[in-house]
C-alpha cells in the first residue's frame, strides 16, 4: 500500500471515531428533580418492594419484570415523586413522574441515553402527561401523540406514567409529612 | 445546433455513467432499507456481531478497565462501563470503584451511585449517592458488624441496615474492611471479556449505519450525500432525455 493510501486510510479512521461515540444526556439530575417537585423542601424518601401482586401488576404493565426489586419515592401532602427506569430501544431512559391526587403533575425525562428518538424529552412531548390519570382497567385516560422514528421511546414514557400513577394509588400516598 | 446537439449528448453520456455508477448504490439502499424496516421482525435488533474486524472497527475491543473484586465466595467484576457477578451481566455502570456484601446484600459502588443486588445477581436498586454535602465515593468498605461504610471527600458515611440512608461517621472507626481490587481467574476474564465484545454491537444497528454511510463517519455520510445528488441528477437528466426524445420523435414523424 502506498504511503498517501495509508494516510488516507488512516484520516477516514481517525475522521470516523467521534460518530461511534454515544453518550448519555443527563437534563435534570435526581437531586434537582427531586428539589423540584416539592418546592426545595423535599420529604424524607419512602421505599416500596416489588413483590408478591405489586410485581405482578407493574409485569403487567410494563410487558415484562421492572430491572429492580425496591423503589425509592417521596411522598407529601398526596403528592408523590418517582424516578423509575425503562428501555425504549436499547438503552435504559431514567424518567421522574409526580403524581398528585391520582393525576399525573408533571413527567419529565432525566436521563436520556439512546442515540435515536431524544424528542421526547422536550417539554412539548412530556407535557401531554400533564393531567393524565389511570382508567379502571389500568391504562392512560388521554391519548399520547407518538413522533415518528420515537416510537419505542414514546412507548417507554406512556408505560412509566402508568406503572406511576399505580404505584402512586398502591403506596397510599397521602397526607404524609 | 450543434451546441445543443453537443449538450445533449454530454447529458446522454453523463446519465449513463453515473446511472451505471449508482445502480450497485440504489440497489444498496432498496434491499438495506427495506431490511431495515422489518428489522425488529426478522430480530436483528437482538443479534449480535461477532465478527472481529466488524468489532475492532467500531472500537468495541476488551474493556478498557477490567478490575475484580472478591465478595464472600463470589467476584464483582466493573468491565469497562459493564457489572458482572462472576460470568453474569447484571447491570450498567461506570466508574466502579469496590464491592462488598453484607450477608444481606452485594453492593456495588461507582463514583457517583450504588448498585444493591441480592445474591443472585438481582437489581435491587440502583441508588444515587445521595448526601448533597457528599462529594464522589472514594471506596466502600464494612465493618466488622457488617455495616456497610463509603468514603467521601475524606468524609466516612455509615449506612443504616436496609441502605436507606446515610449518616456522617462522629467518631473514629477501627476493624474497617475496605474493599480493593485482586486479580480475577483468567478464565473468567476471558469469558467476560468475550462477552463484553459480543453484545456491543447489534445487527440492527450495524445494518443502520451502513444505510446512512456513518459506518465510514462524517466522510462517508459526505459520500452518500453526493450519491444522493447523482441519484437526483439522474432523475432530472432523464427526464431531460425522454422530453428531448420525444420532441425528436414528433420532428421525426413529421419529416415523414
Amino acid at each position: 500500500m502506498s504511503k498517501a493510501l495509508k494516510k488516507i486510510f488512516l484520516l477516514v479512521i481517525i475522521v470516523s471515531m467521534p460518530c461511534l461515540v454515544v453518550a448519555a444526556t443527563v437534563y435534570e439530575t435526581h437531586t434537582e428533580f427531586i428539589d423540584r417537585a416539592f418546592s426545595g423542601t423535599p420529604p424524607e424518601p419512602d421505599v416500596v418492594w416489588l413483590s408478591g401482586a405489586r410485581k405482578s401488576s407493574v409485569r403487567d404493565l410494563l410487558g415484562h419484570d421492572y430491572a429492580a426489586l425496591r423503589l425509592r419515592y417521596w411522598c407529601q401532602s398526596e403528592r408523590s415523586a418517582w424516578v423509575l427506569d425503562e428501555i425504549g430501544k436499547e438503552l435504559p431512559i431514567t424518567v421522574g413522574v409526580v403524581v398528585e391526587r391520582n393525576y399525573i403533575k408533571s413527567l419529565r425525562v432525566l436521563t436520556y441515553r439512546e442515540n435515536r428518538g431524544g424528542e421526547v424529552s422536550t417539554p412539548a412531548f412530556t407535557d401531554q402527561f400533564n393531567g393524565v390519570a389511570l382508567t379502571p382497567d389500568d391504562s392512560l385516560d388521554q391519548t399520547i401523540d407518538g413522533i415518528t422514528g420515537a416510537t419505542l421511546s414514546v412507548r417507554a414514557l406512556s408505560r412509566l406514567a402508568t406503572v406511576a400513577l399505580y404505584l402512586h394509588a398502591d403506596s397510599g400516598c397521602k397526607n404524609e409529612s | 445546433m450543434n451546441r445543443r446537439k453537443r449538450r445533449i449528448s454530454t447529458i446522454r453520456r453523463l446519465h449513463r455513467s453515473l446511472g451505471a455508477a449508482a445502480a450497485v448504490f440504489i440497489l444498496f439502499m432498496v434491499i438495506s432499507g427495506m431490511v431495515i424496516n422489518h428489522s425488529n421482525g426478522l430480530g436483528l435488533d437482538q443479534r449480535h456481531v461477532s465478527q472481529a474486524f466488524l468489532l475492532n472497527w467500531y472500537g468495541l475491543g476488551a474493556p478498557e478497565h477490567i478490575r475484580g473484586f472478591p465478595v464472600g465466595d463470589d467476584w464483582i467484576i466493573f468491565a469497562g462501563s459493564q457489572l458482572f457477578l462472576n460470568d453474569r451481566q447484571v447491570s450498567t455502570v461506570a466508574n466502579g470503584i469496590g464491592a462488598v456484601f453484607n450477608n444481606h446484600m452485594l453492593i456495588a459502588a461507582s463514583n457517583d451511585e450504588l448498585l444493591l443486588l441480592d445474591s443472585s445477581g438481582q437489581l435491587i436498586e440502583r441508588q444515587p449517592w445521595g448526601p448533597p454535602e457528599a462529594g464522589p465515593i472514594e471506596s466502600i468498605g464494612l465493618l466488622a458488624d457488617g455495616t456497610v461504610v463509603v468514603k467521601s471527600t475524606g468524609q466516612l458515611w455509615l449506612a443504616d441496615a436496609e441502605l436507606l440512608g446515610w449518616q456522617p461517621a462522629k467518631e473514629t472507626i477501627s476493624e474497617l474492611a475496605w474493599s480493593t481490587s485482586k486479580p480475577a481467574p483468567q478464565p473468567l476474564l476471558q469469558n467476560i471479556t468475550q462477552q463484553y465484545r459480543g453484545e456491543g454491537l447489534s445487527v440492527e444497528r450495524l445494518l443502520l449505519d451502513f444505510h446512512s454511510g456513518r459506518i465510514f463517519g462524517p466522510l462517508g455520510v459526505f459520500i452518500y450525500d453526493l450519491l444522493a445528488l447523482a441519484v437526483g441528477f439522474l432523475s432530472i437528466s432523464g427526464l431531460v432525455l425522454w422530453v428531448r426524445g420525444k420532441r425528436n420523435g414528433k420532428g421525426n414523424n413529421g419529416d415523414r
